[in-house]
C-alpha cells in the first residue's frame, strides 16, 4: 500500500466480523486530482495535506450534502493555486479522505498490538478492531447521539498541535474498552495520570533537561504544573483510595483542572483555562512516557537461557582449574561422597519445593493446584507446549499457563534449596578434614563448584523449556522431576 | 545521554504485559498503606510513603511465596515509625533472616537513576546488607521486585565513580548497578551469614549532638511548615544528629504536624529536649539506697533522711521545713509513701535564694515499672516566693507541667509531680523571666545503677 492510498482505502469490519479493506473510488479520484504531487513526487508532507483536507471539510455547509462526486476540479501548477472543488463535494470528499486515513491508523495500532502480544495473550488484531473501528464511512457526521471514535478523533484533531497519525494512535491507545479488553488478557497501558503521580519534581527537572533539552524557563513552568497537579489530583487520589475506591487513574475532572489552575495562579501571574491545563498535563505525560520507554528499553531484564554454553568443561575441569591447594585430596574424597548425595538431595528438594508450591496454591484455590500439577506433568513429562497445555486445562491463553507454572522461579527455588541442602551435608562431612582457617575458603570454592553443577543440571531443563517445540525431556532435573510427578500420580 | 528528539516510538512499546513475577497487591495492603501515609504531614512525602508501604507489602508477599522459611521482622522497620518515615524516603531496617534490608520503591515512571536517601547509605543506623528496588504500579495494584545491590558492591562502585551526594541528601545511582536477577537475592538471604557483608558500626553521637546543640536550637523551629525538608534548613553534619536521634526526629515530626504550639512552648520544649539529650542525668534511683551519685554530689545536692527516721542535727531546720511541707501536701491529698527518698539544694535565681526539694519513689505495677518525681520549690523560711516564678518540667515528648507562683494564694512553695517509666528522664527549669532562668540537670531513675 502506498503512502497516498491511506487516504482512499477504508478499513472496516464487515457483517461477518472480518477485516475488510475497501477502496473508496470517489475519495481516490478526489485525492489524486487535489494532490497530484503527493502521489507522483512525494513532495507534499502529510501534515500539509491534512491541513488542506481539514480546511475543506470544515467549510460552511451547503444546502444538502451529495454522496457522489459530480465534478472534480483539476489542480495544476503550484500549491497556491489549488483550485477548490465544488464546495459540497469537496467537504464530503475531504471528510472521506481523512476518515480513510484514520481507519488505516487504527488498523495499524491493532495489528501492531496483535503482532506483539496476540499469540502469548490469546487474541488477534481482529478481536481488537470492533472496539475502535466502529463506523461506516458513509454514515453522516453529526446525525447520531453516539459519536464514533473515528469522528471523535477527527473532531478533536488540531493540525497545529500534531499530525493525524500520532493523534489517532494517541486516541486509540487510551480507548477505554480496548484497554479493558487488553487488561483482561494481561496487557496494560499505564495511564498518563499514574505516570504523573509517580514522578518527583526533581526527576521531571532532570528528564526535561537531559533528555528533552528544554530551557530553564520551560522546565520551571513544567515543574510548577506538576507540583500543582500533585497537590490536587494526587492528594484526592489518596482520599479516594482511603474511601475504598479502586482502579485506574481517571483523567482529572473539570473541577480538579480548575483547582490545579488556581493552585498554579498562586505561583504565576496568569490563570489558565481547564482545557489548557489538561492539554499541558497530557503533553507533560507524553514527554515522560517517551523517556520511560527509553529507560525501560535500556533496562529491561534479560534472561540468559544460553548461560550454560558459556561454562564449558566438566566439573572435573573446573576443579583442576580451581586447583584447591592443600585441600585437593579432601575435595576429591568429598566428591565421591557428594555424587552419592547428589541424587538423593535433588529428589528430596524437588518433592519439598513442589509440595510447598502446591500448598500455597491450595490455600488460594484448590482447582488451581490441580491445574498446576497437571500442567507441570504435561510440560516436563509429556513434552507438550504451553499453548497445548492451555487448551488441556481450559485456559484462555498461553500466558496464563506460563504464569501458573512460573517455571523460572520454580527452578530457582529448587536450585537454591538443593544447593543449600547439599552444602549443609557436604560441609558436615568435610569439617573434620579441614582446619578452621581453611574452612571458610574451602566453603567458598565448594559452593562455587556446586553452584555451577547444580545450575547446569537445571539450565539444561531451562533450555528444554525455552525451545518452541519441546523435545522429550533429557536433563537430570527433568528426569527427576518426572519421576517425582509420576510417583505423585500413582 | 544520546537520543533523537524526533524519536516516535512504535506504539506497542507503550503497552506492556505484566511481568511473570508480578505480585498482586491485596485490598488490605492498600488500606494499610493509606493508613501509614496519612500520618505523614506533607502531600509530596505522603505519596512516597504510600508507594513505600505498597513496596513493602509486595516484597513481603514475594518472600512469602518464594521463601516462606525466611524470617521477616518489621519491629525496627522505619516505615512503621512515622517520624522516621517522614524524614527518610526509603524503607530502612527491615530484617530478613538477620540481614538488614532497605527497600526503594519505584513508581510507574521507570527511571534510569535510582534515588537513594543519603541516610541509608552513609548512616550506620540505617545501612543495609541489601538494597532492593520494588517497582510499584499503584494504578494496577501490582508490584515487582526489580533488582538489588549489596552494601559492599554499593561501596565499591561508589568509590570507583566517586558519586557525590546531592543537595537534597540523596544519591542518584544508575539502575544498572542493581542486579536484576532477584533469585540471586534469595540465594544470598538463604545461604549467606549476615557477617559475610560487614556493615559499619554505629558511633556514639552524644558529643556530636552536644556540639551542634546551639545551632539546632535555632534551626529546627524553621521546619515548622510541613513542606520544608531537613536539607532545606540543616547542613548534612547537623542533619546527621537529627536523623540518628529518634527524639529529635519525633520533635520535627510533631512540629510539622502542628502539634507543638504556640511558638513559646515550642522553643521551651526544644531547649529542654536538647538538654535532656546532651546533659548527663542525676540518678534519683540511687537515693533509695541512701546514696547520691557523683553528679548529684558535684552539684551540691544533699540527701534528706527518710521521713520517719532520726534527723541529723545539722539538717534539723531543713528537715523540719520539709516535713511541714509533706504534712501540708498530705492534707491536700498528695500522698508520699514511707519508702520515698528526697534530696535538696539551694539555688539563687536572679539573686533570690530558693530551695529545691526533689522526692522520688518507685511505683510497682503489673506491666511496666514506673517512678515518681515530686519537685518542691520553697522560699527561704519566713518569706514568700517571688512573683512570676515559673517551674517547668519536660520530658522528651514535651512540656509536662508549667506552674507560676502567682496562681497560689499561699505562695511559700510551689510543687508538682510527674510519673514516668524507669527509662524516662525529666528536666526541670526555674525562671523569673526569659532572661533569668536556671535548668536543673535531668533526673533519671535507675535504683540498680
Amino acid at each position: 500500500m502506498s503512502a497516498a492510498s491511506r487516504y482512499w482505502t477504508f478499513v472496516r469490519i464487515d457483517a461477518a466480523g472480518e477485516r475488510n479493506i475497501e477502496e473508496i473510488a470517489p475519495a481516490k479520484a478526489f485525492f489524486l486530482a487535489s494532490f497530484p504531487e503527493f502521489v507522483t513526487q512525494g513532495e507534499l508532507s502529510d501534515i500539509w495535506v491534512q491541513r488542506q483536507l481539514l480546511s475543506w471539510m470544515r467549510e460552511a455547509p451547503a444546502e444538502s450534502p451529495s454522496p457522489y462526486v459530480k465534478k472534480v476540479a483539476h489542480a495544476k501548477g503550484d500549491r497556491a493555486i489549488h483550485s477548490q472543488p465544488a464546495q459540497t463535494d469537496s467537504r464530503l470528499l475531504a471528510h472521506y479522505c481523512l476518515k480513510c486515513f484514520i481507519s488505516n491508523g487504527i488498523d495499524r495500532v491493532c495489528r501492531d498490538l496483535g503482532a506483539k502480544f496476540g499469540t502469548e495473550h490469546g487474541f488477534t488484531s481482529e478481536d481488537l478492531l470492533p472496539f475502535v473501528l466502529d463506523e461506516d464511512i458513509r454514515s453522516q457526521p453529526g446525525n447520531h447521539s453516539y459519536q464514533s471514535l473515528m469522528s471523535e478523533i477527527l473532531q478533536s484533531f488540531d493540525p497545529e498541535q500534531s499530525n493525524l497519525a500520532t493523534w489517532t494512535t494517541r486516541r486509540v491507545k487510551h480507548h477505554k474498552e480496548l484497554n479493558t479488553f487488553l487488561l483482561e488478557r494481561g496487557v496494560y497501558l499505564v495511564s498518563d495520570w499514574a505516570i504523573l503521580n509517580d514522578t518527583r519534581p526533581k526527576q521531571l527537572q532532570r528528564i526535561l533537561l537531559e533528555f528533552h533539552h528544554l530551557s530553564a524557563r520551560e522546565i520551571q513552568q513544567a515543574k510548577a504544573l506538576l507540583e500543582s497537579y500533585h497537590a490536587i489530583y494526587r492528594a484526592q487520589r489518596l482520599k479516594q483510595r482511603q474511601a475504598g475506591i479502586k482502579g485506574k487513574c481517571h483523567p482529572p475532572t473539570q473541577e480538579q483542572l480548575q483547582q490545579i489552575a488556581r493552585c498554579l495562579s498562586g505561583q504565576t501571574a496568569e490563570t489558565r483555562s481547564p482545557e489548557v491545563v489538561m492539554s499541558q498535563l497530557q503533553d507533560l505525560a507524553s514527554q515522560l512516557r517517551e523517556y520511560r520507554i527509553y529507560a525501560r528499553g535500556g533496562a529491561a531484564p534479560t534472561e540468559s537461557i544460553d548461560a550454560a554454553d558459556e561454562w564449558g568443561g566438566t566439573l572435573a575441569d573446573r576443579i583442576c582449574a580451581h586447583s584447591l591447594p592443600d585441600t585437593v585430596d579432601e575435595a576429591t574424597e568429598f566428591l565421591d561422597f557428594y555424587r552419592q548425595q547428589f541424587r538423593v538431595c535433588l529428589d528430596q528438594t524437588i518433592a519439598k519445593v513442589t509440595q510447598a508450591r502446591l500448598n500455597r496454591l491450595i490455600r488460594k484455590n484448590p482447582e488451581k493446584a490441580e491445574h498446576f500439577l497437571l500442567a507441570l506433568y504435561l510440560f516436563h513429562c509429556q513434552g507438550q507446549s504451553m499453548g497445548e497445555i492451555a487448551k488441556c486445562i481450559n485456559y484462555k491463553a498461553q500466558f496464563q499457563v506460563t504464569r501458573l507454572l512460573q517455571l523460572k522461579a520454580f527452578r530457582a527455588d529448587i536450585e537454591q534449596q538443593f544447593l543449600l541442602q547439599l552444602c549443609d551435608r557436604v560441609l558436615n562431612r568435610v569439617k573434620p578434614y579441614t582446619n578452621p582457617q581453611n574452612l571458610q575458603a574451602f566453603n567458598r570454592q565448594i559452593e562455587e563448584i556446586l553452584n555451577e553443577q547444580v545450575e547446569r543440571a537445571i539450565a539444561e531443563a531451562a533450555a528444554e523449556a525455552s525451545t518452541t517445540k519441546p523435545q522429550p525431556t533429557t536433563s537430570l532435573f527433568s528426569e527427576r522431576l518426572c519421576h517425582h510427578l509420576d510417583t505423585r500420580r500413582s | 545521554m544520546t537520543h533523537s528528539t524526533s524519536f516516535i516510538p512504535p506504539m506497542w512499546l507503550d503497552f506492556e504485559a505484566f511481568p511473570l513475577e508480578t505480585l498482586e497487591l491485596s485490598a488490605e495492603a492498600i488500606e494499610a498503606a493509606i493508613a501509614l501515609s496519612v500520618q505523614i504531614p506533607h502531600e509530596e512525602r505522603q505519596w512516597q510513603t504510600y508507594l513505600n508501604a505498597l513496596a513493602l507489602s509486595g516484597f513481603e508477599q514475594w518472600l512469602e511465596e518464594r521463601a516462606p522459611e525466611l524470617e521477616v521482622r518489621r519491629d525496627s522497620c522505619s516505615l512503621f515509625q512515622p517520624a522516621t518515615a517522614n524524614a527518610i524516603e526509603a524503607i530502612a531496617n527491615l530484617q530478613v533472616n538477620g540481614f538488614q534490608l532497605c527497600l526503594l520503591a519505584m513508581g510507574s515512571l521507570t527511571d534510569e537513576e535510582v534515588t537513594v536517601p543519603r541516610a541509608v547509605v552513609d548512616l550506620p543506623e540505617y545501612t543495609a546488607h541489601f538494597y532492593a528496588i520494588v517497582e510499584v504500579q499503584e494504578e494496577q495494584e501490582t508490584a515487582v521486585i526489580r533488582g538489588f545491590l549489596s552494601y559492599d558492591q554499593l561501596r565499591e562502585r561508589r568509590a570507583t565513580v566517586n558519586r557525590e551526594a546531592e543537595a537534597d541528601w540523596t544519591y542518584q545511582l544508575p539502575l544498572t548497578w542493581f542486579d536484576s536477577d532477584t533469585d540471586h537475592l534469595l540465594l544470598n538471604l538463604r545461604g549467606l551469614e549476615p557477617a559475610a557483608i560487614p556493615l559499619p558500626d554505629i558511633p556514639n553521637r552524644t558529643q556530636h549532638l552536644a556540639r551542634v546543640r546551639p545551632q539546632l536550637e535555632t534551626l529546627l523551629p524553621q521546619l515548622h511548615a510541613p513542606d520544608r525538608q531537613l536539607w532545606d534548613v540543616l547542613t548534612w553534619e547537623q542533619g546527621t544528629t537529627v536523623l540518628t536521634n529518634p527524639e529529635l526526629l519525633d520533635w520535627v515530626y510533631r512540629l510539622q504536624r502542628q502539634e507543638i504550639n504556640p511558638t513559646a512552648t515550642r522553643q521551651h520544649h526544644l531547649r529542654d529536649l536538647l538538654q535532656l539529650l546532651t546533659q548527663p542525668a542525676m540518678n534519683a534511683g540511687r537515693w533509695l539506697q541512701n546514696e547520691l551519685d557523683e553528679l548529684a554530689e558535684e552539684l551540691a545536692w544533699t540527701l534528706l533522711p527518710a521521713p520517719s527516721f532520726a534527723p541529723a542535727t545539722a539538717m534539723r531546720s531543713t528537715v523540719e521545713e520539709f516535713e511541714a511541707i509533706v504534712t501540708q501536701l498530705d492534707r491536700q491529698g498528695v500522698n508520699i509513701p514511707p519508702e520515698a527518698r528526697g534530696a535538696y539544694r539551694e539555688i539563687s535565681l536572679g539573686g533570690t535564694p530558693l530551695r529545691v526539694y526533689a522526692v522520688t519513689w518507685a511505683l510497682r505495677s503489673e506491666f511496666t515499672p514506673e517512678w515518681t518525681l515530686l519537685l518542691i520549690v520553697g522560699a527561704q523560711p519566713g518569706s514568700n516566693l517571688p512573683p512570676s516564678l515559673e517551674l517547668r518540667i519536660s520530658d522528651p515528648t514535651g512540656v509536662l507541667v508549667s506552674l507560676t507562683s502567682d496562681i497560689r494564694p499561699d505562695n511559700s512553695y510551689l510543687f508538682t509531680s510527674v510519673v514516668g517509666t524507669w527509662d524516662e528522664k525529666f528536666i526541670a527549669t526555674l525562671s523569673l523571666s526569659p532572661e533569668v532562668s536556671q535548668t536543673l540537670p535531668p533526673f533519671s531513675f535507675n535504683p540498680e545503677g
